[in-house]
């Protein structure tokens, strides 16, 4: 703040400059296609046909009709189902366990730590597609591994992917995203020092009151955030729910990004498949303002 | 969504909290056996569940009469990887593949280092908005922009063409990246470069010469993660690529695991090799740099 308050933009022109070869990208492939969206939510766009060459302009129709969309219901029960599933029980609490776990066996010292630390990384950061692969695999009806282990034990073979689509599409999103929680958690835990263990073990604390009294409330304002950001990024989930079940069967995995790609490039309704992208942006938009709004809190 | 950061304001409060308190050890105390076993029996289910797929991946890739089921080939063979290079065209792909991600991870590295070094310096009474602009299309999904983007690509003739991929490549992984970079020059003093200036030099050269080597660390980390990203991205190659001799290794992939349902037989031991394949760079980057890249993602992105 060196600088005269006068004449901002010649002050910063050079930063601004700096600035806009990313503006330019993100206005072309984030604003652009979310106002892109937004008109064509307003039309009747086709991806073949008549409608595709010159779209008509139908006001609040598609609106109206995915309210109506019995479709659309069950798709944004799905969403929820699969939120909450994998990533709030899932991801969050397996996340936040494996952290304490290997905190925990760090401070003692054990060498596997870091095996089992990579095996969950790893999982991460592999490819998507290749998640979607593995688990197509793993949850065959024949000779998946699940189902041949489970034979083993004397149990199974279950179909998976018939009778319990949702369970299978979460497990193998569990798998996915538990290591992005527990790397947060990690992080913060990492930053308790260990002489508030000893001192509470000193005055007789037993492991669940260390736990409660001292661990817990230091991890408390990043778990919010933690919460709400994987909320975000499993609401978007499209190319796993993909691979696995493509939706199926009878929509019984259809979670909204699928919803809205099924109805522009399958029933070619490109208009409807906006409005369902429009409504997926506004809901994203919610959560991230109040992800913002209490990390403004914390900071 | 891109798989590597689902969003940088959590790391950026893990991060400052880390920043804060360095961590401060004991030396460890010894474990007694009943709890080195029972702490060891739960890393045992828990690397079950993590490793099991990959191992799979890995015993089916070696296997000819691979199936879906775990288990070490009974005559371990590199055939699969050999049909892959001789009668999927394998080799053209992979070259594909590393093209994009590797323009890409070079457009990405200029355009962070001139956003974040601009945004970290620019001084206006709303600079903050543009900081909360940048972490809102951060968290924005872009699955659900994929059908506006399919739209607007066909409309600039952006399909099948790898400029096209590669400026949506580089724009998806931008909202991360140019906060991550914003963090790194934030903490490199403003002196040094205005004691460049003084000495003459341009503004340009005064970032090239003092203020890049010195954030070389942040760098590396968008270049590695901008690279990671490109390389596993598929949902832009599956709607805006369908011409075969453009075809990248997720798209290979995709179509590979699409059509073995139904009439042909599945060559899970093919497709297998390829993910084997995929993969390698992965663990390549990451592990390699695990330290810088974790750190890269939980610990420089204070600053907001």
């Amino acid at each position: 703040m060196t600088a005269s308050r006068r004449a901002p933009f010649r002050r910063n022109r050079l930063y601004l400059a700096g600035l806009s070869p990313a503006a330019f990208l993100l206005a072309l492939f984030f604003v652009g296609p979310a106002i892109w969206a937004l008109l064509s939510s307003f039309t009747n766009r086709a991806l073949v046909g008549i409608d595709a060459a010159n779209p008509r302009f139908v006001g609040l129709d598609n609106y109206v009709r995915l309210f109506g969309d019995p479709d659309f219901a069950k798709v944004i029960l799905n969403s929820v189902v699969f939120v909450i599933g994998s990533a709030i029980i899932g991801q969050f609490v397996l996340g936040l366990g494996l952290a304490l776990l290997l905190d925990y066996a760090e401070r003692r010292g054990f060498l596997a730590t870091s095996l089992v630390y990579a095996a969950v990384l790893l999982a991460w950061v592999n490819p998507t597609i290749i998640a979607g692969f593995l688990w197509v695999a793993m949850f065959d009806f024949y000779n998946g591994s699940l189902n041949v282990g489970l034979g083993h034990v004397g149990l199974g073979p279950i179909d998976w992917f018939g009778s319990g689509p949702m369970l299978a599409v979460i497990i193998a999103n569990i798998w996915r995203g538990t290591a992005f929680t527990m790397l947060i958690f990690l992080g913060a835990l990492r930053t308790i020092p260990s002489d508030i263990y000893e001192a509470a073990r000193v005055d007789g604390a037993n492991a669940f009151r260390r736990f409660w009294d001292h661990t817990l409330p230091m991890l408390r304002p990043i778990a919010a955030l933690t919460l709400l950001s994987v909320t975000m990024a499993t609401f978007g989930t499209f190319i796993l729910i993909q691979a696995l079940t493509n939706g199926g069967p009878a929509l019984q995995t259809e979670v909204i990004a699928l919803y809205a790609y099924h109805q522009a490039f399958q029933a070619h309704a490109v208009g409807y498949g906006s409005t369902i992208a429009v409504v997926m942006l506004a809901l994203n938009l919610g959560f991230a303002i109040v992800f913002l709004r209490w990390s403004r809190a914390r900071a | 969504m891109t798989s590597i950061a689902p969003n940088a304001g959590v790391a950026a409060s893990a991060g400052s909290a880390a920043a804060a308190a360095p961590s401060i050890r004991r030396p460890k105390k010894r474990a007694g056996p009943v709890e080195w076993i029972a702490v060891h029996l739960v890393f045992l289910v828990v690397c079950a569940f993590f490793l099991v797929p990959f191992l799979w991946l890995l015993s089916a890739a070696f296997d000819e009469k691979a199936t879906a089921y775990i288990q070490w080939p009974v005559v371990p063979t590199i055939m699969n990887f050999v049909r892959l290079f001789t009668e999927h065209d394998f080799g053209r792909v992979l070259a594909n593949s590393l093209f994009v991600a590797i323009a890409t991870m070079i457009l990405v590295v200029i355009a962070v280092a001139l956003a974040g070094y601009s945004l970290s310096r620019l001084d206006l009474r709303r600079k903050d908005w543009i900081t909360y602009a940048v972490l809102l299309l951060q968290t924005m999904p872009i699955s659900a922009t994929m059908v506006p983007i399919y739209g607007l690509a066909r409309q600039l003739g952006l399909r099948n063409s790898y400029l096209g991929l590669i400026l949506i490549h580089a724009a998806i992984e931008l909202p991360f990246l140019i906060w991550l970079m914003k963090g790194f020059f934030d903490s490199i003093p403003r002196h040094l470069e205005e004691a460049a200036w003084l000495d003459g030099r341009s503004r340009f050269r005064a970032l090239v010469e003092i203020v890049l080597p010195l954030a070389r660390p942040g760098i590396g980390i968008a270049a590695g993660l901008a690279f990671l990203a490109a390389w596993a991205e598929v949902l832009m190659v599956v709607i805006l690529i369908d011409q075969q001799d453009l075809k990248t290794v997720p798209l290979a992939f995709y179509e590979a695991m699409r059509t073995q349902g139904g009439y042909t037989e599945v060559q899970y031991g093919v497709i297998a090799a390829m993910g084997v394949l995929y993969l390698l760079p992965v663990m390549v980057v990451f592990f390699g740099a695990r330290r810088l890249m974790v750190r890269g993602l939980m610990n420089s992105t204070r600053g907001l």
